[in-house]
């Protein structure tokens, strides 16, 4: 585990290097980010200064949400981006094979080779409307409320990462699965709002199936009203758990499935 | 050491109609044919020996090399190398070999050389003062020291290559897997890189395997080949028994007098020889006959040439080993028995 830790710190400081070559890159990527989120925003803004509330839930409280729901997406994006590329292309290439002849776990090797600063811009606009709400709302931060917090970022980070790892797996078995992890990846987009407002069937999706309701409104919602921890907090660790032991079954599976690329 | 029993990889590939009915035609009803890409092969590689395996392309040779080395599970059949199944034990087994595809970097493209050593001793955990002197052995028989600064993606390919190779010893593994590790490579470049590849294996009893499409690899570096076409073995042996077998053919060549002599010269018709035992080809005034001793006689050979036309120059030599595996493909001839 040290060796990997150590490992992980090598590219990072490598990527960090080669980033300082790439600014430009990294400044338009951060920029559109930047002006996509206040145009949410800003739009959110806008619905409510129509309506007061929505289904029980008042802006400040839906600003709380949507900042929560960036921080895992914006850690998993931060740490584990290269799963995409195995899916859009890695396996289609027969690139994985020099995944395959290191002594290093080909799952944690893969993740550990890239990392992606732009999350930065999630993580930062997810904490200053956390904030902001936080303020805005005048909650009261009881003590254990903090490892609750943490706990709950890490394991919805670990929903996120749970799903692009199985679903990039499936490559192993149809060359290319990009376009699969892109459609579960983008249901999250429904896990910024309260459940409350979708029909049964979207909420017993993102609940049950696609557990992206536990990356941000169930979690949220906990640390917004206090009520129902064990469903909120113990739901989201629950799943995570479950669906990383599911992932990392179908990644050892479509290992020996692998079948590389003629050359 | 390496145990290869019956081993057999086979491929489904979809056969797809042209246009769009053929498109929703597979999805439902997929229709796939099977390439046995590798057919049944067994052999066994004892510690320290170079093995060469030569074939056309297509034959299997990579996906017999991808087996070994773990990146591919076998349909049937067994290999164990080291006492490991590759795709068993697989990261305990990867420590111990070495692999370099010529085709594909394994290095990272984005990190000076120098860097990804750094990583690799990392990655294998190689000791602060072995990790020394095996740089400096690399560093002197490959001829680092130019490019280790550079990023690989600025290298060529010959720097590239002789990259990818150090970074396949530097943990001193007990078997080196080595996939056209010459391949599209300039005269001096190959010669470093064979130099160090017998080095490695005289110095440190590094069993090699390596596939080829250059015959002179195979004569320069290899105890044994291993031929296959169309994933079946069809020689295994040294190279002079497969010259004993073949190779009785020849190349006389000499430089005319008078260039308008050449239509004097019928040899298939004096000698009655076909097309296989007999070859004659010119350029200009030089003049080259590939004949098979067996059924041409070296004697009759040159006093027919000498009684027909004048010569400057002559010279006789064995046709090389390229000549007599040219042969065995377009012959398809299996001489496993022999
Ligand atoms: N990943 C793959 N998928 C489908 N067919 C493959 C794959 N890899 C190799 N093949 C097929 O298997 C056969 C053997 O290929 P290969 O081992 O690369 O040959 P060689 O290395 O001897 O040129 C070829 O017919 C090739 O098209
Ligand atoms: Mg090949």
């Amino acid at each position: 585990m040290r060796r990997m830790l150590r490992l992980h710190r090598i590219f990072v400081a490598q990527y960090m290097k080669n980033l300082m070559e790439y600014k430009v890159d990294f400044l338009t990527g951060a920029i559109s980010f930047l002006i996509g989120q206040v145009v949410q925003i800003a739009f959110l803004g806008i619905i409510f200064s129509q309506i007061p509330n929505l289904v029980g839930w008042e802006f400040n409280e839906i600003l709380f949400i949507y900042g929560f729901s960036l921080l895992p997406k914006g850690l998993d994006h931060l740490l584990f981006d290269n799963l995409w590329s195995v899916g859009y292309f890695i396996v289609r290439k027969g690139d994985f094979d020099k995944y395959l002849t290191r002594p290093i776990n080909s799952l944690f090797y893969v993740i550990c080779e890239k990392f992606c600063v732009d999350a930065f811009g999630e993580l930062f606009i997810g904490l200053v409307l956390i904030v902001y709400s936080v303020i805005a709302l005048k909650l009261t931060i009881t003590w254990y409320m903090i490892p609750l917090f943490i706990i709950a970022v890490v394991f919805a980070t670990l929903i996120y990462t749970s799903i692009k790892i199985a679903t990039s797996a499936i490559s192993f078995w149809t060359k290319a699965s990009g376009h699969i992890t892109h459609m579960f990846y983008m249901t999250n987009d429904f896990s910024k709002y309260p459940t409350t407002i979708y029909n049964k069937f979207v909420r017993t999706f993102i609940t049950y199936v696609v557990p992206f309701a536990f990356t941000a409104f169930y979690p949220a919602s906990f640390f917004l009203t206090g009520e129902n921890p064990l469903f909120c907090i113990g739901g989201t660790v629950l799943a995570s758990v479950v669906l990383f032991v599911i992932s990392v079954c179908i990644w050892n599976r479509g290992i020996k499935a692998y079948e590389s690329a003629g050359s | 050491m390496i145990y290869v029993n019956d081993l057999k990889k086979e491929f489904k590939k979809a056969i797809k109609e042209p246009g769009l009915k053929g498109s929703i035609k597979a999805l439902f009803k997929p229709n796939n044919e099977i390439i046995k890409a590798v057919d049944g092969i067994t052999f066994h590689v004892p510690k320290g020996e170079i093995l060469g395996f030569i074939g056309p392309n297509g034959a299997g040779k990579s996906t017999v090399i991808k087996m070994l080395t773990g990146i591919l599970t076998p349909t049937s059949g067994t290999c164990t190398i080291n006492g490991y199944v590759p795709q068993k034990d697989r990261q305990k087994y990867v420590k111990e070999i070495g692999v370099v595809f010529g085709q594909r970097t394994q290095l990272w493209w984005d990190l000076a050389l120098r860097e990804t050593y750094s990583v690799l001793k990392e990655i294998y955990d190689v000791p602060d003062k072995e990790f020394k002197q095996r740089m400096a052995f690399l560093n002197e028989v490959l001829e680092l020291d130019s490019f280790i600064t550079s990023p690989v993606r600025t290298l060529s390919l010959g720097q590239r290559m002789r990259a990818d190779i150090a970074a396949s010893l530097l943990h001193n593994p007990k078997v080196l897997f080595l996939d056209e590790p010459t391949i599209g490579l300039d005269v001096v470049v190959k010669d470093n890189i064979r130099n160090a590849i017998q080095k490695i294996n005289a110095e440190e009893g590094t069993t090699v395997i390596l596939t080829t499409h250059d015959l002179s690899d195979i004569e320069l570096l290899c105890n044994r080949i291993v031929m296959i076409d169309k994933g079946k073995k069809v020689f295994d042996g040294q190279i002079n028994e497969l010259k004993h077998e073949f190779g009785q053919m020849r190349d006389l060549q000499f430089e005319l007098v008078d260039i308008n002599n050449v239509a004097k010269l019928d040899y298939c018709e004096h000698f009655n020889a076909t097309a296989d035992d007999l070859q004659l080809s010119n350029e200009g005034v030089m003049v080259s006959v590939r004949f098979n001793s067996d059924v041409v006689s070296v004697e009759d050979m040159l006093s027919y040439t000498l009684s027909k036309v004048h010569v400057k120059d002559i010279n006789l030599k064995d046709a090389d080993i390229e000549e007599i595996i040219r042969r065995m493909y377009r012959q398809e001839v299996s001489i496993d028995e022999v």
